[in-house]
């Protein structure tokens, strides 16, 4: 468990950098608590 | 066959300012939720007047009209440093201006919906009649119009919505039903508008590519907007109503959806379909898509910068049995992004440009150039989305170094080499790699480079069904010398080719006596 844990998420993903459920699969044993995700594409 | 010849392309743009202030989604929502707000008050003095979006770099590079090494060395900013002595026509295609646009859309009009002032439908009539590429059938689709009284009315009475042309209402999209919210004016706008777009780059089709409308076989749309009414909200279809207005007297057509990644998987669709000998061959085309217009005006108008979202995109591309001169389309080693595949960068550039490229035991440094997302970065970084162009590309040679094929200090020259500046506007489907096809073309006719990747990336999140995002990929190479195909065998040149063996024969066993 580290810094994050306990702590309440949100991760805002983008098309072409990192989306959402690529964070989500990185913050999984982080102890926090993902509340909401999403990607969005602005191009 | 696992190769198609890619045989002739076309890529146009219509400037739209005036759709773009009024019906761009950013704009068109910010009039209805906030009324006349600070931003759509500066909007207008930020968009770009026709003659400088003819002398727009990266526009003159999409119609074919600079290359891309050249507009690589351009001094940017590109909107500070306008080509000079700009021209309407490039060898792909063209620009064209919004009184045309509008013309377009009244003849690609086949339900009443689109109503012209009478005065502004004679004086485009007269426009229209000089473009090297109006047919007269074309032409007689034209409206004589309407009083300006009746347009009024139909905007009051009966929800239409005012198209617009130099500050001044000159006609109105009418809406198709009284309830159906499919068929509202707006939604309607959007498909006529992309309807049109694909029209106008077939029409340059048939010229860049030497085909004559009655013998194109099959048409593949491949846009991202959805023709239907309430109950079948995207039924379709495009292809075939574009096919109709350009005289395609023979084709039929189908659409293809796949948000960006749609041009990409429609060239694999309507390839397929060549290679296996189901088509003798297949336009894959798109239009542009009107809510993009503006998309990220709100900050160019922040940052005082020229609004550049004002032009609609489009393309076409011909694609026939291999013919042993136009360069080829691969299909044995296409990327797909699959369901497991996961979101991450690294696996979603993994499955589309390594995969493909291991299954023919190649490297990444075989690749001459790499095409994925090529959106204008003049556009998107000051809107925060970064240069998307280089993203990609960095990624891909990220990805390069990870299989131990560049060293970690050479990724720099990697992206230089072997990326592309972006020069596409932000139309969604319409940067997804295939702007490069036309280019890469010409390049590899000219052995400028032998191999390039064309990448598409789709945001299928964005539709609520599902978190996934989807991918396609393919190779294309330089034609490859025609082999004999075996139908084309007569029963002569086999004896002959048999006696030839057997001569070859008595020859070697001589030698062995001897």
């Amino acid at each position: 468990m580290g810094a994050l844990a306990g702590k309440k998420l949100i991760l805002l993903g983008e098309r072409d950098g990192v989306a959402g459920p690529a964070m989500e699969v990185c913050l999984k044993n982080s102890g926090a608590d993902v509340v909401f995700s999403v990607t969005e594409c602005f191009v | 066959m696992s190769n198609v010849a890619v045989k002739g392309y076309a890529y146009c743009l219509n400037h739209v300012p005036e759709l773009a202030l009024h019906y761009g989604n950013t704009p068109y929502v910010e009039r209805k939720t906030k009324g006349d707000s600070e931003f759509l008050k500066q909007l207008p003095g930020t968009l770009q007047r026709f003659d400088e979006a003819l002398a727009y770099p990266a526009n003159q590079a999409y119609i074919g009209g600079m290359d891309l090494n050249a507009l690589e060395a351009h001094p940017q900013p590109w909107y500070a440093h306008r080509v000079e002595g700009a021209s309407r026509f490039g060898k792909y295609g063209e620009i064209m201006p919004e009184d045309e646009f509008l013309g377009l859309l009244d003849m690609c009009d086949v339900f009443d919906l689109i109503w012209l002032e009478e005065s502004f439908a004679a004086r485009i009539r007269e426009k229209l009649a000089a473009h090297p590429f109006m047919t007269p059938a074309l032409l007689a689709r034209l409206e004589k119009g309407h009083s300006p009284e009746e347009i009024r009315g139909e905007a009051e009475m009966h929800h239409a919505l005012p198209l617009y042309f130099g500050e001044v209402p000159v006609g109105c999209v009418r809406q198709g039903h009284d309830v159906d919210e499919c068929l509202e004016a707006y939604v309607l706008l959007e498909n006529l508008a992309c309807k049109a777009g694909g029209v106008l780059a077939l029409l340059h089709l048939f010229k860049n590519a030497g085909i004559a409308p009655e013998d194109v076989d099959f048409v593949v749309e491949c846009s991202e907007e959805a023709a239907g009414d309430m109950n079948q909200r995207g039924g379709g279809n495009f292809a075939k109503a574009v096919a109709e207005i350009a005289g395609c007297v023979n084709a039929s057509g189908f659409d293809v959806r796949a948000f960006c990644a749609g041009p990409v998987n429609a060239m694999i669709a309507g390839a397929s379909q060549v290679a296996a000998g189901a088509r003798k061959n297949c336009v894959v085309l798109a239009g542009g898509a009107v809510p993009k217009l503006c998309m990220n005006s709100r900050d160019h108008v922040k940052k005082g910068l020229p609004s550049l979202e004002d032009c609609l995109g489009n393309f076409a591309v011909l694609l026939t049995p291999e013919d042993g001169v136009s360069p080829v389309m691969r299909l044995d080693a296409l990327g797909k992004h699959t369901v497991a595949a996961g979101a991450a960068p690294q696996a979603i550039t993994g499955a589309l440009v390594w995969d493909p490229l291991q299954k023919l035991g190649l490297g990444f440094a075989d690749v001459d150039k790499y095409a994925a997302e090529l959106q204008i970065p003049e556009i998107t970084v000051p809107a925060g989305a970064g240069n998307v162009p280089e993203a990609n590309f960095k990624m891909i040679a990220a990805l390069a170094v990870m299989k131990k094929q560049l060293e970690k200090a050479e990724m720099n020259e990697f992206v230089k080499q072997r990326g592309i500046p972006g020069f596409a506007h932000t139309q969604g489907h319409i940067p997804s790699g295939v702007p490069f096809v036309g280019h890469a073309c010409d390049w590899i006719n000219e052995g400028r480079i032998r191999r390039a990747m064309i990448i598409g990336k789709g945001s299928l999140f964005l539709a609520r069904l599902t978190n996934l995002s989807d991918g396609a990929s393919f190779l294309l190479e330089p034609p490859q010398a025609k082999k004999a195909s075996v139908d084309s065998l007569t029963k002569e040149d086999v004896k002959a080719l048999l006696l030839e063996a057997l001569s070859d024969l008595a020859v070697s066993l001589g030698k062995r006596e001897a």
